[in-house]
């Protein structure tokens, strides 16, 4: 647990350590802002296999919280 | 969400544009957050007030397993200054067998009911399934997001689900910021869900035996769990065709977490065959041999780690994520899942998408009890616990209709395969097929309109 909480920060210090040097101007954008770049690109399928998976499987979450609310696990 | 029409009212057209960009991605960044039920930004162009997302799902495992037929909506109203409401609904229909824990015997089992109101009958040689699982679930979540400053993106959500026997209550929040000149986002959310559990025939004494029809000696009520997520993210834009994202996430569960229909069946220490009940049978019915409800720890702490890359390569875009989970239940997973959206014209996609899952098994995980050993604290047979791989294919087609609203189809094959550790299994128990493999097709249909 306590190697996960390490390996976390330190993930996180070096992404955002390269962070000011990475980017794009707002005149760049373009791409970036195409509905199919987004993260989650289709709200209801990501629901809908959050939902599967957190019922079949015993992980959950990830990319967002860890699903649930449901009796089926 | 707001997201798309996110500009400030008094900017120029042109700066309006960038910032309506920006937020899509910060906007993005805190669905990812936020997880199920949260609507992805709409076109910026068209500014409609409404946003409407519907899909209707079939999901069906083969083997007269669970079978489900799901109806989702997202509806989400826009309102000035960038602030936007989200409603969500879902009803699943509910149907089918599940595993119930015992194993597999040379000669018929019979077994009592969760209801203990009667017993049903399994054939020599056929893997233990309880085929009274039969629900409707209906799930209503509320989403609420406004910006907060200048680069700041707030969002409060509540959740809210009951099936016959569970009843779930949750809110979340969560903050986005952006940094970077907006190629950075950081977030933090947190979720609390307080859920209770309303076994049929009430929640069994763990590990205390399955009683004969009749008999709710054993039964105990109503049970409850309290669940805690903690997400922190980074969304970092790394050129104009990369984007990824960073998540640790944490999760506590305390309370009630066995499965309270789900037995293990108690074995001779050499045969490895379960034990016969040790009273003549009933005329109303009962178990044929002895089987003990499961029980599980009544704490949980998981830690996940996932990363998503979004990659545009001349209008295809990969989208490839990874997530590591480990919990003091021991079980570690890893997840793989790949997209690969392929444009066919102008108006419609083919996106094909590969996830490989893996996990080990908890610590508790029993293929069975063996009667010549002390029990232990803990043990479920539960198959989602044990040692099992899972592929996930499928592929999805997209379309625009002619009113420009969006369509999409996708079929997937979903398959698990699991194994039992060797030194588990006793005597006969070695030749058999004892872990339930699962296979299932899942098929989607949406469709999306703003208005």
């Amino acid at each position: 647990m306590m190697k996960m909480r390490i390996l976390s920060a330190v993930l996180l210090l070096a992404v955002c350590a390269g962070c000011s040097s990475m980017g794009v101007e707002p005149w760049e954008r373009d791409v970036l802002a195409r509905e199919d770049m987004q993260l989650i690109t289709d709200p209801l399928e990501a629901a809908t296999d959050d939902h599967i998976y957190f019922s079949k499987e015993a992980s959950s979450g990830g990319r967002g919280f860890g699903g649930g609310g449901c009796g089926c696990n | 969400m707001a997201a798309a029409d996110a500009g400030v009212t008094d900017m120029s057209k042109s700066s309006r544009k960038n910032d309506r960009s920006v937020s899509v991605t910060l906007a993005a960044a805190t669905c990812a957050l936020l997880g199920t039920g949260v609507p992805a930004p709409v076109d910026a162009q068209e500014e409609p007030k409404w946003d409407f997302n519907t899909s209707l799902l079939y999901y069906g495992e083969d083997g007269d397993r669970v079978q489900d037929a799901s109806l989702k909506s997202i509806i989400r109203r826009l309102f000035a200054d960038d602030k936007s409401l989200s409603i969500g609904f879902t009803v699943d229909a509910l149907t089918g067998a599940t595993p119930s824990g015992a194993i597999r015997q040379d000669t018929a089992q019979t077994f009592t009911r969760p209801s203990g109101n009667s017993a049903y009958s399994v054939p020599a040689g056929d893997l233990p399934l309880d085929d009274t699982f039969r629900d409707t679930r209906v799930a209503l979540t509320a989403n609420w997001q406004q910006p907060a400053g200048e680069k700041g993106l707030l969002s409060i959500g509540m959740s809210t689900s009951k099936e016959y026997d569970y009843f779930h209550l949750g809110l979340n929040a969560n903050y986005a910021h952006a940094f970077n000149n907006r190629n950075t986002t950081l977030s933090a959310g947190i979720a609390m869900a307080s859920d209770s559990i309303e076994p049929v025939g009430g929640a069994p004494t763990p590990l205390s035996a399955m009683l004969d029809v009749g008999d709710v000696s054993n039964r105990n009520g109503d049970q409850d769990k309290d669940v805690m997520d903690v997400v922190f993210g980074v969304s970092q834009v790394i050129s104009r065709d990369l984007v990824m994202q960073v998540n640790y996430s944490y999760s506590y569960s305390d309370g009630y977490l066995n499965n309270p229909y789900k037995v293990l069946s108690l074995v001779d220490g050499d045969t490895g065959d379960t034990l016969p009940r040790t009273t003549p049978l009933p005329p109303d019915g009962g178990p044929s041999g002895q089987f003990l409800f499961e029980n599980r720890p009544d704490e949980r702490t998981q830690h996940s780690l996932y990363t998503q890359a979004k990659y545009n390569m001349d209008g295809k875009v990969l989208d490839l994520s990874y997530r590591y989970m480990t919990d003091d239940w021991e079980i570690d997973s890893h997840t793989v899942d790949v997209r690969y959206r392929w444009p066919i014209g102008s108006r419609s996609y083919l996106e094909p998408h590969v996830r490989f899952y893996t996990q080990s098994e908890a610590e508790f995980y029993r293929l069975s009890l063996d009667s010549s050993q002390e029990l232990p604290a803990f043990a479920s047979s539960d198959y989602r616990l044990g040692n099992f791989d899972a592929i996930t294919a499928g592929l999805k087609y997209g379309w625009k209709t002619r009113s420009g609203n969006d369509m999409s189809l996708r079929v997937e094959w979903y398959t698990q395969s699991g194994t039992v550790p060797g030194d588990q299994l006793i005597g006969n128990q070695t030749g058999r097929d004892n872990y339930p493999d699962l296979n299932a097709l899942i098929v989607q249909f949406s469709y999306r309109f703003s208005r």
